[in-house]
């Protein structure tokens, strides 16, 4: 089997918050590669710096040092800082992202939600039409309802639905069952999967949930801003 | 420097012109006001302790169908510029305490030289109390305003004028009004014109005030 | 079913989020509108409608005999007794200078009436020459008959107001007292709405005959052509010995000036008024960006760019204020005849006339100035939202 491109690359990737005079490491010398079509969920105790390395791999954030390249291009290098708009640029072409809490619009419906990323920019192929999406979530009867009128697995869904408008090359989840019980976030491993397996969408995941973590190909667990495996 | 003060003073000059001039050359409002009601209520009625005032009109009090028992009451229709059927009219109601003791109303009226304001201060009956010109314009003025003249106005009603012609200028023969005599032989004109003023201010007051009693 | 949305629509319905924080900013804003639309329409009303009573006046210039004014107004206010007067003979002096379009002169004389009231009153009458006169106020117009034109008759034209009240039409008498003498009544003139309405006119050589003022004049009108330069003419006029000229444009000017210390306070008061509003523009959608942190970094996150964010914000804050204007315009339309009625209470000297005049231009302008302030107001809680990174805002999930 040829082997499929490298979509995401972070060579030693180190990230240092500073807490009034102490420098804290959250990440330390972190580097990863990430093919086109896995599925790779990152695992660890809190503040073992799994999210922080999600948002520095899906350009919500810079590293302190190390390099990091999305599809080729490099995104962040010791010499380099982009400013937001040209992360916005990157972002947008390349990822898409579910979060624990679920942000959705209170005053637009679901359908106005899903579509709300085509109002700033529509990628070349995004969907024409969000119905035969919605409609594989289970939304498909839900299209006018408000975010208020809607359950917790609802809501992440439409979440899902609207990470995936634009058809991202990498969908980044952190923690997207943390505010769901055991049947929804069933679900919504469920769909992850479908996506990888069956769309061949590259997912990157971050979660406490050791069942959702199975779903994946690959399981990289983190302890004190290191990979330990 | 003399310049910029003659400008200053003709600048205030013209600003009392424009602001002042109307104002004196004026005397009383449209409609027939007293001029000073503080000083006439409490002459007319010296136990009076307040008064208040109020306003009508024919056309806001029945229109028409008023005005037309009005003009077969009075004898003679509205005429002119100036009598119409949306003059104001203002009538003062005088109290002692909270009871109402009497009443004051005024009309314009037509005179020879000038017009004539007929002052009645009515009790609560209708019966003249006092009768006062408030204007008047005739070389004979001072015989029309003498009190002499006045007080033969005073017990008089609505009842006596009814049978008064106005057009005619004569009353019943041994009426009351038949009895009051003209001081000023040459003032025939603004007599009987405050004959007729005062037969239309009872008129009024007998609608506006007194309660119309239909038939009257 | 399937289009997404604009921005102009997401704008919109953010503003629903908090309806009643969106509609008390909204009243804010309707309110300085208003406040605005009457005060500049104020101003226009109120110039507009003293340059009508002055216009009204027929002349531009105005000569009396010269003598301390105050002590002439007062002899006017109390009687019209001991005027002063000027030779008829300035006539001539003036028509000599260029510029001057027509003259006509008056003699104002005054008789107490013993008759008028409770202790008698005055009765004025202005004399006018029938030649020049009605040319100089050829708007107003006649209820009843037309000016005398016999220069020595016995006739009279009299202002609505003084007809009414002596209740005179024409072909009555009216008697002046004190001298005796009878005219007649050849017309009543149309209420215009200026000191006209309560002036009696009579030829002004029966008026000099009958009061002993043969050669006097109390004032001489004049009208100076279009293409003169008034200011200087005045000044010729002052060097004219024994007069004051009275310039009818200085008038204006002084009342104006007089207006204007009120209209000075009234524009601070709209301009603090203008400050609160956009004080609480600010605050409203700043409150909105804050409360929805999270939610922009979200949209940064799902492609918007900051300029998108920024066009975002910037619009709700031109919606806020566009409707909030409409509605201070529709105010000031509305209730344009309650607020002539309040400035006429405060106001020493309102002409006749509509006070406040608000039209379309007016309205367009009120617009355009609280569109300018919603452009203004909205800059900083824009640029705000447009900063926001993504991590600060999902930061807060913790790691």
């Amino acid at each position: 089997m040829a082997a499929r491109e490298i979509l995401l690359k972070a060579n030693h990737v180190r990230k240092v918050f500073r807490r009034g005079s102490e420098e804290i490491a959250a990440i330390d010398d972190i580097s990863f590669t990430c093919r086109r079509g896995e599925f790779v969920s990152f695992v660890g105790p809190s503040g073992s710096g799994k999210t922080t390395l999600i948002n520095i791999l899906g350009c919500l954030d810079n590293p302190s040092r190390g390099t990091v390249s999305v599809g080729g291009m490099t995104v962040f290098n010791d010499t380099t800082r982009l400013s937001e708009g040209e992360l916005t640029r990157i972002r947008r072409c390349y990822f898409g992202y579910i979060f624990q809490k679920f942000y959705l619009v209170p005053t637009l419906t679901v359908m106005e939600n899903v579509l709300l990323p085509l109002s700033f920019y529509r990628k070349e192929g995004a969907a024409a039409d969000a119905l035969p999406l919605l409609n594989f979530l289970g939304l498909g009867q839900r299209i006018h309802h408000r975010p208020a009128e809607l359950s917790g697995g609802e809501m992440q869904r439409v979440a899902i639905a609207r990470a995936l408008i634009n058809k991202p090359e990498i969908v980044l989840a952190d923690e997207p069952t943390g505010n769901l019980d055991t049947q929804r976030s069933r679900e919504i491993g469920q769909i992850l999967r479908h996506l990888n397996r069956q769309e061949g969408v590259t997912v990157l995941l971050v979660t406490h949930n050791p069942l959702l973590a199975a779903v994946a190909q690959r399981t990289i667990i983190l302890r004190d801003g290191r990979i330990v495996t | 420097m003399r310049k910029t003060m003659r400008k200053a003073g003709s600048e205030v000059l013209a600003l009392i012109i424009c602001l002042g001039a109307s104002c004196w050359l004026l005397w009383a409002a449209v409609g027939c006001e007293l001029n000073d009601p503080d000083r006439d209520v409490r002459r007319f009625f010296p136990e009076s302790t307040g008064y208040k005032t109020m306003y009508a009109s024919v056309k806001q009090q029945g229109g028409e169908p008023r005005l037309a028992r009005i003009q077969i009451r009075l004898g003679d229709t509205f005429k002119g510029l100036y009598e119409t059927i949306d003059t104001p009219y203002s009538m003062y109601q005088i109290l002692r305490g909270t009871e109402i003791i009497g009443y004051i109303h005024g009309v314009n009226q037509k005179g020879q030289y000038g017009g004539i304001q007929v002052f009645l201060a009515l009790d609560r009956q209708g019966l003249i109390r006092h009768f006062y010109f408030q204007k008047v314009t005739n070389r004979s003025a001072k015989l029309l305003r003498d009190p002499a003249f006045a007080a033969q106005f005073v017990g008089l009603s609505l009842q006596d004028f009814d049978q008064y012609d106005v057009n005619a200028g004569s009353a019943k023969p041994g009426s009351r009004v038949a009895a009051i005599r003209n001081p000023a032989p040459d003032a025939e004109f603004d007599f009987r014109a405050a004959l007729r003023a005062t037969k239309k201010n009872l008129i009024l007051c007998d609608i506006f005030l007194l309660g119309d009693i239909p038939g009257k | 079913m399937t289009k997404p949305l604009s921005i102009y629509r997401i704008a919109f319905k953010n503003l629903q989020r908090k309806k009643a924080r969106s509609t008390l900013t909204l009243i804010g804003i309707g309110l300085s509108a208003w406040v605005l639309t009457s005060l500049f329409g104020f101003n226009q009303g109120y110039e507009t409608a003293l340059n009508k009573d002055i216009d009204n006046m027929g002349f531009q210039v105005l000569l009396t005999a010269k003598g301390c004014p105050y002590e002439a107004a007062t002899l006017m206010l109390k009687g019209g007794t001991g005027l002063r007067y000027m030779p008829e003979s300035v006539i001539s002096d003036v028509v000599r200078y260029p510029g001057i379009e027509k003259v006509t002169p008056m003699l104002m004389q005054a008789v107490f009436d013993p008759n008028k009231g409770e202790s008698g009153g005055i009765s004025a009458y202005l004399g006018v020459d029938p030649a020049s006169y009605p040319q100089l106020k050829a708007f107003l117009s006649f209820e009843q008959g037309s000016w005398f034109t016999d220069p020595l008759g016995y006739q009279a034209v009299m202002g609505y107001e003084a007809a009414e009240l002596e209740q005179r039409e024409i072909g009555d008498k009216i008697l002046i007292p004190e001298k005796n003498i009878e005219f007649t009544v050849v017309g009543v003139l149309k209420r215009s709405g200026t000191q006209d309405d309560g002036t009696i006119f009579i030829p002004i050589r029966t008026l000099q005959k009958e009061f002993g003022q043969q050669g006097k004049v109390t004032a001489l009108g004049i009208k100076v052509s279009k293409t003169a330069n008034i200011i200087e003419l005045e000044n010729k006029l002052y060097d004219l010995p024994d007069v004051q000229v009275v310039s009818m444009a200085q008038v204006r000017e002084t009342i104006m000036s007089l207006v204007s210390t009120a209209k000075v306070m009234v524009i601070s008061i709209a301009l603090i008024a203008i400050l609160i509003a956009i004080l609480g523009v600010i605050n409203t959608i700043l409150m909105s960006v804050f409360e929805r942190f999270q939610e922009i970094g979200i949209l940064k996150s799902m492609g918007a760019m900051p300029a998108d964010v920024f066009r975002m914000v910037w619009t709700e804050t031109v919606i806020l204020c566009l409707l909030g204007g409409m509605l201070g315009v529709g105010l000031a339309f509305g209730l344009a005849k309650i607020t002539d009625f309040l400035i006429r209470r405060l106001l020493p000297y309102a002409p006749t006339g509509s006070l406040v005049q608000v039209n379309l231009p007016l309205a367009l302008l009120i617009l355009v100035i609280v569109l300018g302030i919603g452009l203004i107001s909205g800059l900083y809680p824009a640029w705000w939202a447009a900063r926001v990174r993504p991590l600060e805002s999902i930061r807060s999930e913790g790691d």
